[in-house]
């Protein structure tokens, strides 16, 4: 039997609009296909031991929860982290989570606040939020047709621009993605996937997020090429609904 | 010059509720959006006159003004109140401007006051209440609210505003808490003891783990749910308070009403009659509302009012407008409970899955910008709890803009997807959700704020329900 273990870094802190949504449907999804998946939640004080897990899960929080984080992070997590990616662990990196494995975020008042610096992109602070659905494609799952649509609703002050080595994670159709500006969503960084997309952004989207599965299959074990289709009957639905309203 | 504005803008908002009444539409915001703007600050005109009760805080506003609103009653007070639909500026200008003559004047002295905690700030710079009543703070709609700690900071800035008012504070939540530390204010608190109520059910603490002062994680002597219960920081000492209105026995807790033993401070009972210690019959399930009303009794001693009169009007009280209201269809019933927040909405889960009768549920999920526009939260909610009750679930609807998102939503929780049936239409909906029901049986409708207002249009046609801002 096929073993996956996924790690919740700061549940407790970072849980913002649902981000759980996105670990209970790899978690069934696994489940389905008779894959066990474990989840040990690790917050503030807490060890993280790269070795010990396949998925990174690290959502969004407020700013206040943001802070209380940072230092943890940095000095206690932050190179056991940037290993575990150099390695092609699988981050699973959502809004606020998106942002701290950044380089830094530059607040409203120009002051810079050091973030774990794991990917070269940063964020800088804007005056309006960007709030609404967000529609954007992604080229990796393009592969064998269907639809490599994702969609997701954003909710974001910060802008972020990515630097050298760092690709989006997609392109932005309809939203405002990264910054508004550029047209693109989120940022991928070997097994590194970053998003502004709440959502739940996983449940919604079951392609990206048996790709996700997928990767971390194949990162421990050699032997798995596919995985078997489930019905996705509703998942489909509530995607093409979605989609349909949103590009109108 | 100001006497002729004034009256002149009184005479037509009134005019207008008027004209909004015969052609059937609430009327509750539209003529204080005229007024506020015809004659700014009216409301501090029209309402100098009163003493105002208000109540805000993210869950429980409508439910707890309702209970107050009871008590009020029984002792024969008259007043005015305004309803849910119309707890913004606007709505709450209406409400004074329906009671007060064209000279601004009114002959009843007594506002009673629901406001949204995302108003409150900029209500208090027209109105100044007596008293103050904070339920609780839970993270609420994002996309409107913004952050669950901006919209603290607004309503304690609010509060500092303010001279006269007296608070009514949950003492088991940290957040509701830090208004009376961060003023100097007359307080007083409402509980639970450790002790009354062990069965708590292990619920996510997602607002308010870490201190708000040192960030520290706070340690409980006893949770409620949520983040509600005996916090206590181990880093700077910020605590919950003594209480002096306490919940110190839930008795029982039935799927129509509770039973609780709650004890008063000796100082804030008018004469004292020898005893501190009730009983209290609560017509109203789950225990959220028990809180609802703690905060009740809690204004009702200090407005002076006896208990016999605050016990009476708990057992009595009836709900209404989607907070439980329950309407009978033959011998069938049907009751409709507004969901808006995961805290919220847990609460609710919790009382169904205590209800041990057969049920039917019916999920509207709309992501208007009233309900939110971001459906993320519906994964916040543990609806997980329900696979405990699936073999009392004997049909499960999901409708509303985003009846597709509820119903994957049921899936992932582990609900058989076969019994998920999908109704846009609610007319059909509530047609097909009191068919061929067996007897004892209730049919819950649980609607997002808009989904509930477009939902009582076909109750309203069915049963003859009154409208609601009757």
């Amino acid at each position: 039997m096929y073993e996956l273990t996924l790690c919740h870094l700061y549940p407790d802190l970072l849980n913002l609009y649902g981000d759980r949504g996105n670990i209970i449907a790899l978690r069934r999804r696994a489940q389905w296909r008779g894959i066990r998946m474990h989840v040990v939640p690790v917050t503030l004080g807490d060890a993280f031991q790269a070795q010990n897990y396949n998925i990174v899960f690290l959502g969004g929080g407020q700013s206040y929860e943001q802070e209380i984080i940072q230092k943890d992070l940095i000095s206690q997590k932050g190179n056991e982290i940037k290993e575990a990616i150099e390695a092609g662990r699988v981050f699973i990196c959502i809004c606020g989570g998106y942002q701290l494995m950044g380089k830094f975020y530059r607040t409203a008042e120009g002051r810079d606040v050091q973030f774990l610096d794991a990917l070269n992109l940063w964020t800088v602070e804007g005056e309006d939020r960007m709030i609404g659905n967000l529609l954007f494609e992604c080229d990796f799952l393009k592969d064998g047709g269907g639809d490599h649509r994702i969609i997701g609703f954003e909710n974001h002050a910060g802008r972020t621009y990515l630097g050298k080595g760092i690709t989006p994670l997609g392109k932005v159709i309809a939203g405002f993605g990264n910054n508004g500006e550029d047209g693109f969503e989120g940022a991928r960084y070997k097994n590194v996937f970053c998003s502004y997309s709440h959502g739940s952004l996983l449940p919604k989207n079951p392609r990206l997020t048996d790709y996700l599965l997928l990767t971390a299959l194949q990162e421990k074990y050699k032997d798995i090429e596919t995985l078997s289709p489930l019905d996705d009957c509703l998942e489909n639905k509530a995607h093409d609904t979605m989609i349909k309203r949103v590009s109108g | 010059m100001k006497g002729i504005k004034l009256t002149s803008t009184i005479l037509l908002s009134k005019i207008i509720i008027k004209g909004l009444r015969m052609i059937k539409r609430g009327g509750t915001s539209l003529p204080g959006k005229i007024a506020n703007k015809l004659c700014p600050g009216i409301l501090k005109d029209i309402a100098s006159n009163f003493y105002i009760i208000m109540v805000t805080g993210t869950n429980g506003k409508t439910t707890t003004s309702r209970i107050i609103e009871q008590i009020l009653k029984e002792t024969g007070t008259s007043y005015i109140a305004n309803r849910s639909g119309a707890n913004l500026l606007s709505g709450i200008t209406t409400t004074f401007l329906q009671s007060v003559n064209l000279h601004g004047r009114s002959s009843v002295s007594t506002a009673l006051i629901e406001i949204d905690e995302a108003a409150f700030k900029a209500v208090t710079v027209f109105l100044e209440p007596d008293i103050l009543v904070v339920t609780n703070f839970f993270r609420d709609q994002l996309d409107r609210y913004g952050e669950l700690y901006s919209t603290l900071k607004d309503v304690a800035a609010g509060i500092s505003k303010t001279r006269k008012t007296r608070l009514i504070l949950n003492a088991d939540d940290s957040l509701c808490v830090s208004l009376a530390r961060d003023s100097q204010k007359s307080v007083i608190y409402y509980g639970f003891a450790p002790e009354a109520y062990l069965d708590a059910k292990a619920s996510e603490n997602a607002d308010a783990s870490y201190c708000l002062y040192c960030q520290t994680k706070y340690t409980y002597t006893n949770k409620v749910y949520g983040h509600l219960g005996g916090f206590a920081c181990p880093g700077c000492g910020y605590r919950k308070p003594d209480c002096h209105v306490v919940c110190t026995q839930v008795e029982a807790i039935t799927g129509s009403h509770s039973v609780i033993r709650f004890t008063v401070d000796d100082g804030l009972l008018p004469s004292c009659d020898g005893r501190n210690a009730y009983t209290a019959k609560i017509n109203l399930p789950g225990l959220y509302n028990i809180y609802n009303s703690l905060a009740a009794i809690s204004c009702g001693v200090s407005l002076g009012i006896s208990m016999d009169k605050i016990l009476y009007a708990l057992a009595s009280f009836e709900n209404g407008f989607g907070r439980m209201e329950t309407i009978k269809a033959r011998d069938r019933e049907l009751k409709v409970i507004l969901v808006k927040n995961p805290a919220g909405f847990n609460q609710v889960l919790d009382y169904l899955v205590t209800d041990e009768q057969t049920m039917r549920l019916a999920f509207a999920i709309n992501d208007n910008l009233a309900d939110g526009t971001d459906v993320s939260w519906l994964w916040d909610v543990n609806f997980e709890k329900l696979s405990a009750a699936a073999e009392r679930i004997d049909g499960l609807f999901v409708s509303g803009i985003r009846a597709e998102d509820m119903a994957l939503r049921l899936k992932y929780a582990g609900l058989d997807t076969k019994k998920i049936e999908l109704i846009k239409d609610y007319g059909a909906l509530i047609e097909k959700g009191l068919s061929s029901m067996k007897e004892g049986e209730t049919f819950y409708l649980l609607p997002t704020y808009t989904a509930l207002l477009d939902m009582r249009k076909f109750l309203k046609k069915k049963f003859n329900l009154k409208e609601f801002w009757q």
